[in-house]
């Protein structure tokens, strides 16, 4: 059975640096993943009180995920666009820092630009995936699909990163 | 099955059932491409997944940092501080009520300079100088 942390604080520890890599993973952009950190763990504590025990990190991850795509959404004050292309006109524009980002991380470098390269949905289910930790299961609770579509976009994401580094 | 697809990548997540590892397995001893395709998404898998996990910025989750600095600390330090915050209390303890005949020097030592040498988050920045009444009482 999953264990649900019981405090704002404890979340806040144990998931706080997950958080921050999911989203920098996301847009390569360090300022961007923290504020997305914040607005989370804000909302978590917000939500904390009416939780129902269940899948802690699907709820969790479902937070992540809609406060990251209201992020975009507020960035690019384009509500009605298409996510996805939302979420990569954000990458775009957030270029230059990822630059800066890029030299002052070696490690890597190239692996986290394929990242962002990837179309939206792929580059969530990958990263979900291989830097959260997540399983399908839990990723299709975050992100709301069938399980059989995480399955899909994991594969053809990293189908697409290949083609990318080689 | 003609060709694996993504039942590859499930299966490096573990994320596929027995008798669907069973028919993985069989069609990859006769197909050279799904074989070689395993290769190259497990490289890729690999290298997603050999990306650095960042350290938080500084200040951006204060409980978190708070975490963090005991162990960063000489753990020697740790201990010698909190006794010494111990030895703190115990002389206010002393000064405030010099008469009180109900506690002694060796219980207060006894009941805090326990927890002190035994947890760790007893440092400095978290100790909390107990209600003298209580101590006293």
């Amino acid at each position: 059975m999953e264990s649900v942390p019981l405090t704002w604080e404890e979340v806040a520890r144990v998931y706080g640096r997950k958080i921050y890599n999911f989203a920098y993973r996301l847009t390569g952009n360090s300022d961007d993943a923290a504020d997305l950190v914040q607005e989370v763990l804000l909302r978590v504590r917000k939500g904390l009180a009416a939780y129902q025990p269940g899948s802690f990190e699907g709820w969790l991850w479902r937070i992540t995920r809609n406060a990251f795509l209201d992020e975009v959404r507020k960035r690019n004050r384009r509500p009605t666009a298409p996510l996805p292309d939302e979420v990569d006109r954000w990458d775009m524009a957030s270029s230059p820092s990822a630059d800066v980002e890029y030299s002052r991380i070696s490690i890597g470098d190239d692996v986290q630009k394929a990242l962002l390269e990837l179309p939206y949905e792929f580059r969530e289910a990958v990263v979900l995936c291989d830097i959260v930790g997540l399983s399908y299961e839990e990723i299709a609770r975050a992100v709301a699909v069938p399980v059989g579509t995480v399955r899909s976009r994991i594969h053809r994401g990293r189908k697409l990163l290949r083609e990318s580094l080689t | 099955m003609s060709h694996a697809g993504e039942l590859i990548s499930a299966y490096l997540d573990g994320e596929l059932a027995r008798h669907e590892i069973d028919q993985l397995q069989a069609h990859l001893a006769t197909c050279g491409k799904c074989a070689a395709e395993m290769q190259e998404m497990q490289s890729v898998r690999s290298a997603v997944r050999s990306l650095p996990l960042l350290e938080l910025p500084p200040g951006l989750i204060p409980e978190a940092d708070a975490e963090v600095v005991p162990l960063r600390r000489n753990k020697g330090f740790l201990v010698g501080a909190a006794a010494a915050a111990v030895a703190l209390v115990i002389a206010i303890a002393a000064i405030v009520t010099p008469s009180t005949p109900s506690v002694t020097l060796e219980e207060l030592n006894s009941r805090y300079g326990a927890r002190a040498s035994l947890d760790p988050a007893f440092g400095p920045a978290k100790v909390v100088v107990p209600d003298l009444g209580d101590i006293l009482e």
